[in-house]
Parts: structure tokens; C-alpha cells; sequence
């Protein structure tokens, strides 16, 4: 499996070009757990907002941070970061309008 | 919270203050009834359970204004009594001022004290939320929560450090090999090449570019870790076990390699790769017993479009590798025909995918980081591009191949023939409204008249049933 020649060759070097179809879901290799994540993420966060279920502003918190640590470094992290403070809202506004302590819900 | 907290307190202030109000006239009434429903036991009632009585009367918050009320300073008989007179202005409850009468009355009319409208009441609020009272412990869902936030914010660096480590080993013990490869090693596709080296395209995902060398045009490498980064993958990896993987994709140089596709891999990879990928699905068939055929190691699945293509490739050297790093190699694969995934929607497109020549390849990672041990499979991946070049195929065996090249194209042309008649109706359709507006947009009566005319004859010769023109004899 050695070569004497040198297999280099400078004139045909071509430069790197990113995929085209990256971050659109193209191929079953891209991997969709940032997407979906973020999708979970806002229904959590909304359920948590409207109907003032605590453990599903948690759940939304729970999915942003899967969603930002498996986000692709060319992903716009404008989105993460917006699914982070919709998330975070939901938490904070959930307490502020109900500081009692959180009831699982398989309790109620 | 603590805004919260004084918003709470200024709302209940509010509400003291306006049910004090209340009070004050309620107060007034239940004295009043008091006096209705005056007798001699009421005389004898002693203080505690006149208190008694007028805090149950008393509702809600105003109960607290109330009792408050009693600290307040008490007032002499006799300023309270210029004050009922005041407000009642009546002679008719004058009798009420006798003290011979009333005894004992003072002492319960002291209860309510009139309040001072210069000095406000000092207010205190023994009625605290009940959630302000609960303990932390109640709490213990929340801990939970924040706790595992924390965990997996631990776990994020830790994983994350841990794959930047493993990939960067990679890189360093693959450096000098690629180095003697390739003109260029690791570019990021920017104009001035300002990291040459592994791109990170997420945390568990490194790339490397590297390109300028005989046989192919680029060569690229997706360092694809165990997402270690994520707390969530890593449990979910328990159930079902992960390894760290490398996948090679080279794009081999057009007419370099002859045509056929060939794929060897694990029995589990080999079916799954051969329902995905196009080529693989449309040019190969699954190659039965390969163990005994092309003495691949077991557990080894291959697909084959040329026999004898696939003989040629799988040589002594190859098995032996095969053998020698079998828990290491996923998969290989060598297509002239490559366009990817299978797409779902087919049925859309009308132009046949592009195709163009690969060598695929995928290695696990060793589960110790020894990387030294799969440096070797970089060099069967030379060695299988400079074999590509010089292998050719039989005439028989290259006649097969164009066979099935065509035959693949006709059934592509077959299935999408609707969607493209379709189309081509659709253009011709575009084309004649296109002319109708043109027509009707110029001025000239006569033209729109003539074209109006044309077009009535042609829809008419388009609805016209079918015949056949029969010739006439003349007789």
C-alpha cells in the first residue's frame, strides 16, 4: 500500500464548499434534534404561558438547552437563543403569576 | 419578587383602606342595629365577647382594619359621643348619653374608636399569603429541576471538551499521513484559509477538507462523535450503544474509475444504506452468501452490480484488511453513479439527479482513543482510489453496465413521462395566454378579430372527434 510517486498535485486543488442542502433537513445524516427540540420547546413554552402548567415551562427549558447543545455552529443562533428566553419567560412568568410551589402532574 | 411582593402590599393596603371605609359605615348600621335590638342581655355582655361578636360580623379583610382599629389610641367617652351626636344630629337618642342607663356601655363602645383622619392607622398585615408561609421543602420539584439543569450543563462542557479532544487526536496522529497526500489539508471555504484544520460543525460534529491530489477532486472527512455534549443522548445512548464514526467521502475524478457500483460493509449498515441511497438501490442487488463467494469476513454484507467488478475490488489485500479491521470498518462504497439519498418527492422532479463518481467510506472510532490503530484504513482508502484508476473492466462486463445505465434511465423517463406531459401542457398553455394578452393589448380591431378568429377555429378542431380522413374515389 506505499507509493513512490508523490500523489500531490497542487493544480488541482479545490477549495471547500458547504454542502448546499445543510440545515434544510436535506439528508437522513442531518441531524433534525436541534429542529425538533425547538419545536417542542415553543409548544412547552406556550402550554406553560396560557395554561399555567409549571412543569411544562420547565419541559421548554429542558428542550432549549437540548436544542442550543446540539445546534450546528452554522445554525442561526438568533433562533436558539429566542426558543431560550420564550422558555425562560414561561418559567418566570408561571411563578410570578403563582410563586406556590410546583405540583407534578401526575399529583393533580 | 420582591416588586411583587410591595405591589402585593400596596393592593392590600388599597384594600384595607376601602373596606375600613366600609367598615366605618357598617359599623355604624351594626350599631344602630345594636340599638334596634337592644335589651338588657346586651348590657350584661361582657367586653370579650362583644369583640367576639363584632369580629364575626366583620368580613374578610375589613376584619383586620378592625382588630387594628383597637390598637389605635383610645378616645374619651365623651369625643365619641359629640361625634354620634354629630353624625346623627337627632334629640331622639339623647337618652343614650345617660349613663345611668347604659352601664357597662362604654366599655363596648370603646371597642370602636373612631378613626383618626389626620394620623393614618398603622397597618399591619397578619394575613401573609399562604405561599409565603410554605417552606422550601415544598419546593423540592423546583430543586430537582434546577438541579438537572445544572447536571447538564456540567455534562455539556465535560462532552464537549471530551469530543473536541478525541477529534483533535484524529486529526494529529492522521496529520503527516494527509499531509503526504494532499496539497491542501483542512480549509474552511473562506477566501484567506483562516483555520486550516478540523471545522467544528457542531459539538459533535468535525469536519476536514482536504483536496489536491491525483485520482480525486476533494476528499472530505465528518469526524461524527457520541453526542457527549448532550445529557439526553447519552441516556438515550445506554439503550442503544453508540460509537464514535468517521466517514469519507471522496469525489473521485470523472473517468478515473470504470462504471459499475460496489458496496462492502456490516450486514446492519449494508441494509441500510441500501434502502437510502439511489444508486445502490437501482444498480445493485444483494450479494447472497459473501462469505463464501468473496470470502468477506462474517457478518459482512456486500452489494454488487458487476460481479466482476466487485471480485476485483475485494482482492487479497482488501480481505485482509476486511479480516484485520473488522470491528473497525462500518462500511465502503464505490459508485460512478451517486446522487444521494433516495428523495421523497420524486414524483417532482422531472431532470434525472446528477450523478458523479465517489468512494465512500465510514470507520468506527476506537472505544480507547488508540487512534494509531485505524490510521491503516486511511491507507486502504488510497490504495482502493489508485486501484479504481488502473482496474478496468471486460467488455462483456462493461456492456452490462451501459445496459443497466440505460435501463435505469428509461424507467426514470417512464415513471415521470405523466409529470412531464403535463408539464409540457402547462408551457403551452403559459405560452398561448401569454399571446391572447399580447393580441388584445394592441389596438387594431381587426387584428383581435383575426386572432379571435384562429383561435375559435383551433378550439373547434381540438374538441372535433377524432377520424379518419377517408379519401374519395371519384367515380
Amino acid at each position: 500500500m506505499n507509493y513512490s510517486v508523490d500523489p500531490r498535485r497542487k493544480e488541482k486543488i479545490n477549495r471547500y464548499k458547504a454542502p448546499k442542502n445543510q440545515g434544510q433537513g436535506g439528508g437522513a445524516n442531518e441531524d433534525m434534534m436541534p429542529d425538533y427540540m425547538n419545536i417542542l420547546g415553543m409548544i412547552f413554552s406556550m402550554c406553560g404561558l396560557m395554561m399555567k402548567l409549571k412543569w411544562c415551562a420547565w419541559f421548554a427549558l429542558y428542550c432549549s438547552c437540548i436544542s442550543f447543545s446540539s445546534s450546528r455552529a452554522s445554525d442561526d443562533a438568533k433562533q436558539v437563543l429566542s426558543s431560550f428566553m420564550l422558555s425562560v419567560s414561561a418559567v418566570v412568568m408561571s411563578y410570578l403569576q403563582n410563586p406556590a410551589a410546583m405540583t407534578p402532574p401526575w399529583a393533580s | 419578587m420582591r416588586p411583587v411582593f410591595a405591589f402585593l402590599l400596596l393592593a392590600l393596603l388599597c384594600a384595607c383602606q376601602m373596606n375600613s371605609a366600609n367598615v366605618n359605615t357598617n359599623g355604624e348600621d351594626e350599631t344602630d342595629n345594636d340599638f334596634a335590638e337592644f335589651d338588657d342581655d346586651f348590657v350584661d355582655a361582657s367586653y370579650d365577647t362583644e369583640t367576639a361578636e363584632n369580629a364575626d360580623s366583620s368580613r374578610g379583610a375589613g376584619r383586620e382594619s378592625y382588630i387594628e382599629r383597637q390598637e389605635v389610641p383610645k378616645k374619651s367617652v365623651s369625643n365619641d359621643d359629640e361625634e354620634d351626636g354629630l353624625v346623627e344630629n337627632d334629640d331622639e337618642f339623647e337618652h343614650f348619653q345617660d349613663e345611668e342607663e347604659f352601664e357597662g356601655y362604654d366599655a363596648g363602645d370603646t371597642m370602636e374608636p373612631p378613626i383618626d383622619q389626620k394620623t393614618e392607622p398603622k397597618l399591619k398585615i397578619p394575613n401573609i399569603p399562604l405561599h409565603f408561609r410554605t417552606h422550601w421543602d415544598s419546593y423540592w420539584m423546583e430543586m430537582l429541576m434546577v438541579a438537572g439543569l445544572l447536571a447538564y450543563f456540567a455534562n455539556f462542557f465535560a462532552g464537549k471538551a471530551k469530543n473536541a479532544r478525541l477529534a483533535q487526536l484524529w486529526f494529529s496522529t492522521h496529520k503527516a499521513l494527509l499531509d503526504e497526500n494532499f496539497a491542501l489539508v483542512g480549509d474552511d471555504g473562506k477566501v484567506e484559509n483562516e483555520n486550516p484544520g478540523l471545522i467544528k460543525e457542531s459539538e459533535s460534529l468535525y469536519t476536514l477538507w482536504c483536496s489536491g491530489r491525483t485520482c480525486c477532486e476533494g476528499m472530505l472527512v465528518e469526524l461524527k462523535m457520541i453526542k457527549r455534549q448532550d445529557l439526553v443522548s447519552l441516556v438515550a445512548g445506554l439503550m442503544r450503544p453508540q460509537l464514535d464514526q468517521v466517514h469519507i467521502k471522496i469525489d473521485l475524478t470523472r473517468g478515473l474509475m470504470d462504471s459499475f457500483v460496489f458496496a462492502v460493509g456490516s450486514k446492519k449498515t449494508i441494509t441500510k444504506i441500501f434502502k437510502e441511497y439511489t444508486d445502490l438501490s437501482k444498480f445493485c442487488s444483494l450479494v447472497a452468501k459473501p462469505e463464501d463467494r468473496y470470502n468477506v469476513p462474517s457478518g459482512f454484507g456486500v452489494l454488487s452490480e458487476i460481479p466482476e467488478a466487485t471480485s476485483a475490488i475485494l482482492e487479497s489485500r482488501v480481505i485482509t484488511a476486511l479480516n484485520k479491521y473488522q470491528s473497525y470498518i462500518d462500511y465502503l462504497h464505490i459508485s460512478d453513479q451517486f446522487s444521494g439519498q433516495i428523495q421523497q418527492e420524486e414524483g417532482n422532479t422531472l431532470k434525472q439527479p446528477e450523478t458523479r463518481p465517489v468512494l465512500l467510506a465510514g470507520f468506527n472510532l476506537p472505544k480507547h482513543a488508540e487512534m494509531e490503530t485505524i490510521k491503516p484504513l486511511l491507507l486502504l482508502i488510497f490504495y482502493l482510489m489508485e486501484r479504481l484508476k488502473v482496474y478496468r473492466m471486460s467488455k462483456e462486463a462493461k456492456a452490462k453496465a451501459d445496459k443497466n445505465r440505460l435501463r435505469v434511465e428509461e424507467e426514470f423517463l417512464k415513471s415521470t413521462h405523466a409529470a412531464r406531459a403535463e408539464a409540457a401542457a402547462q408551457r403551452r398553455e403559459d405560452k398561448r395566454k401569454q399571446e391572447k394578452e399580447r393580441v388584445l393589448a394592441e389596438e387594431d380591431p381587426e387584428k383581435q378579430r383575426r386572432w379571435e378568429l384562429k383561435e375559435q377555429k383551433r378550439q373547434a378542431k381540438k374538441n372535433a372527434p377524432k377520424m379518419k380522413r377517408l379519401a374519395v374515389k371519384s367515380l
